[in-house]
């Protein structure tokens, strides 16, 4: 097989990225109909949110999606000891966006915006409550890949590119979700 | 291999066996389900007592016949999940993947289709009870049957773990994050608690059509893939016992 | 494989016999059976009147329709050596052998919410009292499967010796028939197929007391069977 030819990580998980971007598309077109609906409902829904701390949230996984790129670039160059840094870094920057997260909903909660109070809300709680959950699930990703690193003799190179497809899966959602509720207005 | 003879001489017999039971049990569930009772797709949440009372008359005998059926014979969804505790005998993990998955999904019969079925039955049986303990009863019937999804969660995420930690090749590993789809779907459920209408009501697009689009294929494809486990196992012909898988 | 302790799970099975026909008789409700064609007010008045024996009853049947489970994993323990290749038959038996005593436990729990609060409304009574005469009567799929799978294990069990006599598949095979009329005990509330007619509580109720005792003896039997064939390997 050619270098050009080969697609990252096993070929399996690609399902599930499609697999899983076909759910998401769903929902976003749901999301979509339901604004067309209610255009003005929604933008004046949507204008309780905070943008700069979307843009905030944005860079952070963005960045940690950086972070798992170069890790799995220092595990191919066996320089094992600087990619354990890069999945810390991508640890510690998940666990920022969710904190920044868990804000965003406390402020917004406190200000009376919840699941229940509009149409808006629902889909937005929904549709990054639902991010929430892969992104946590991310966390066990990464934590195979650390498990991966600290010890060779499971240390497989297709596991840990097929993790990093997870992780990058979970920022690809986030841009899309980001873009569609912050964004567009 | 004919139906007749697969289920007499095949080596493999208890397994067709099950295969079978499995395929005819999906298939009259969905009949009663979708054609008989018309419970799914399910009832608008926002119906008034009133409109309740004439949900049930407009579908009195369908209901009552309908799960009866079930009643008869909901027993065999053990048989699907008896092939899958197999099958995840067959994988390279521990014993406790199967077990945890054999007793989740056995008792997820209960609340999974045994209470809509009373629940519903109840209702259509006393066309004359005060609407108000209709309209209790048809809450009943669909939230149990579509907010119960905890055990189906729990246990896709345990054949998950155990078809991607498994050596044995037994399941492709695109079905073991298949079932983290699924899983999550069934998340998406849950919100059928809080809302009576909208898209993440019982009967809403995302809650009831898209869960019910992701889980049809989930099922078709967990159905063929034990039909494929099936035809591949090498039991042998010799005599028994001396069980080839114990446990 | 250790066998200990198998007999002491087997004898208690008289125990749990005397207990279920002592609650079954303490139940107002059951000889005669409750009709279903009663009104609201007097199924109200019927958990006025035999509040305690209700509760009581119901409580022990809450303590043990349970404890039937152990002793079908006797029954599970002995399909090890019926001549199958794969254990799916016995996972059948093990689901529906969970799933039959919860069902059952489901219906307790209706009848002592209805005898809970003896001046509720006499339409919320009345609804509880059909929850549960439902769940006890349709409530049995659990049942019939497990019939049918232990009727098929046996079928299967291909051996100059079975662990069962192959009359008994066939047995289960009839009881699995005999529970299946009172499914339908929501089409009707007279006549034999309604929840106190003769089909839909006597019969079926009686084919699972003959289903216990019967099974219990081909058990037994089997047990002593594996005993002897234990003690001469020993």
């Amino acid at each position: 097989m050619t270098e050009t030819e080969r697609v990252p990580g096993e070929g399996d998980m690609w399902f599930f990225v499609v697999f899983e971007s076909l759910v998401f598309t769903s929902y976003f077109c749901v999301y979509l109909y339901d604004r067309a609906q209610h255009e003005h409902a929604f933008l004046k829904a949507q204008s309780a949110l905070n943008l700069p701390l979307g843009i905030v949230e944005t860079i952070l996984l963005l960045t940690s999606s950086w972070a798992i790129a170069r890790c799995v670039q220092e595990v191919r160059a066996a320089r094992y000891r600087s990619a354990q840094r890069f999945v810390l870094a991508t640890v510690g920057l998940g666990v920022a966006f969710f904190g920044c997260k868990l804000a965003e909903w406390v402020r917004l909660i406190g200000d009376g915006h919840t699941f229940t109070s509009s149409e808006f809300m629902q889909h937005f709680f929904f549709l990054t409550g639902m991010h929430a959950i892969h992104l946590l699930i991310g966390f066990v990703v990464l934590g195979v890949i650390r498990y991966q690193l600290a010890d060779p003799q499971h240390r497989s190179h297709q596991t840990i590119e097929t993790c990093s497809t997870y992780w990058h899966t979970v920022d690809l959602f986030w841009v899309l979700i980001f873009a569609l509720l912050y964004i567009v207005r | 291999m004919s139906l007749g003879a697969s289920l007499r001489t095949d080596p493999k017999r208890e397994l067709w066996f099950a295969w079978y039971s499995t395929v005819a049990f999906y298939s009259l569930y969905s009949v009663v389900f979708f054609v008989l009772t018309r419970t799914q797709p399910p009832g608008r949440p926002w119906l008034t007592p009133e409109q309740t009372v004439a949900w049930f008359a407009d579908r009195h005998w369908g209901l009552l016949v309908g799960f009866a059926l079930i009643f008869v014979l909901g027993g065999f969804s053990a048989t699907s999940i008896s092939l899958i505790t197999y099958s995840i005998r067959r994988m390279s993990v521990s014993r406790a993947y199967a077990y945890s998955y054999l007793i989740l999904y056995a008792i997820a019969a209960i609340p999974g289709f045994l209470f809509i079925c009373v629940a519903m039955t109840v209702g259509a049986m006393r066309p004359e009870r005060d609407p108000a303990l209709l309209h209790w009863l048809y809450d009943f019937g669909f939230l149990s049957f579509s907010g119960t999804m905890g055990v189906f969660l729990v246990g896709s995420l345990i054949w998950m773990a155990a078809i991607l930690l498994d050596k044995n090749g037994v399941f492709p590993r695109w079905f073991g994050y298949l079932n983290l789809c699924n899983a999550l779907t069934e998340v998406v459920i849950a919100p059928s608690w809080i809302f009576q209408r909208g898209v993440l009501a019982w009967n809403g697009v995302i809650a009831w059509w898209i869960d019910v689009a992701v889980f049809g294929m989930y099922t078709v494809v967990f159905i063929y893939l034990l039909r494929s486990l099936i035809q591949r196992d090498d039991l042998g012909t010799g005599p028994v016992p001396a069980p080839v898988i114990t446990g | 494989m250790s066998r200990s302790g198998e007999r002491v799970i087997f004898w208690t099975l008289p125990a749990v016999a005397v207990i279920w026909i002592a609650a079954f008789l303490l139940f107002p409700g059951f000889v005669p059976p409750m009709s279903p064609k009663a009104s609201a007010a007097e199924v109200a008045a019927f958990y006025r009147d035999h509040l305690s024996r209700v509760r009581y009853s119901m409580i022990l049947f809450n303590w043990f329709c349970v404890a039937l489970i152990p002793i079908l994993m006797l029954l599970v323990e002995r399909m090890r050596g019926m001549a199958h290749r794969t254990p799916v038959l016995r996972y059948c038996v093990i689901g529906a052998a969970g799933a039959a005593p919860i069902a059952f436990l489901t219906s307790t729990v209706f009848w002592l919410i209805a005898a809970f609060r003896p001046d509720r409304s006499p339409a919320l009574t009345q609804m509880c009292n059909d929850l549960a005469w439902i769940t006890f009567t349709c409530g049995v799929p659990f049942l019939i499967g497990l019939c049918v799978f232990v009727a098929v294990a046996i079928a299967y069990d291909d051996q100059e010796q079975p662990v069962f006599p192959r009359w008994v598949g066939r047995f289960n095979l009839v009881i699995a028939l005999a529970l299946v009329p009172a499914c339908f005990a929501g089409l009707t509330l007279d006549g034999p197929f309604a929840w106190n007619g003769f089909v839909s509580f006597w019969v079926k109720n009686l084919a699972i007391a003959l289903w216990i005792v019967v099974m219990a003896v081909v058990l037994r039997q089997a047990m002593d069977r594996d005993r002897v064939v234990a003690g001469a390997a020993a």
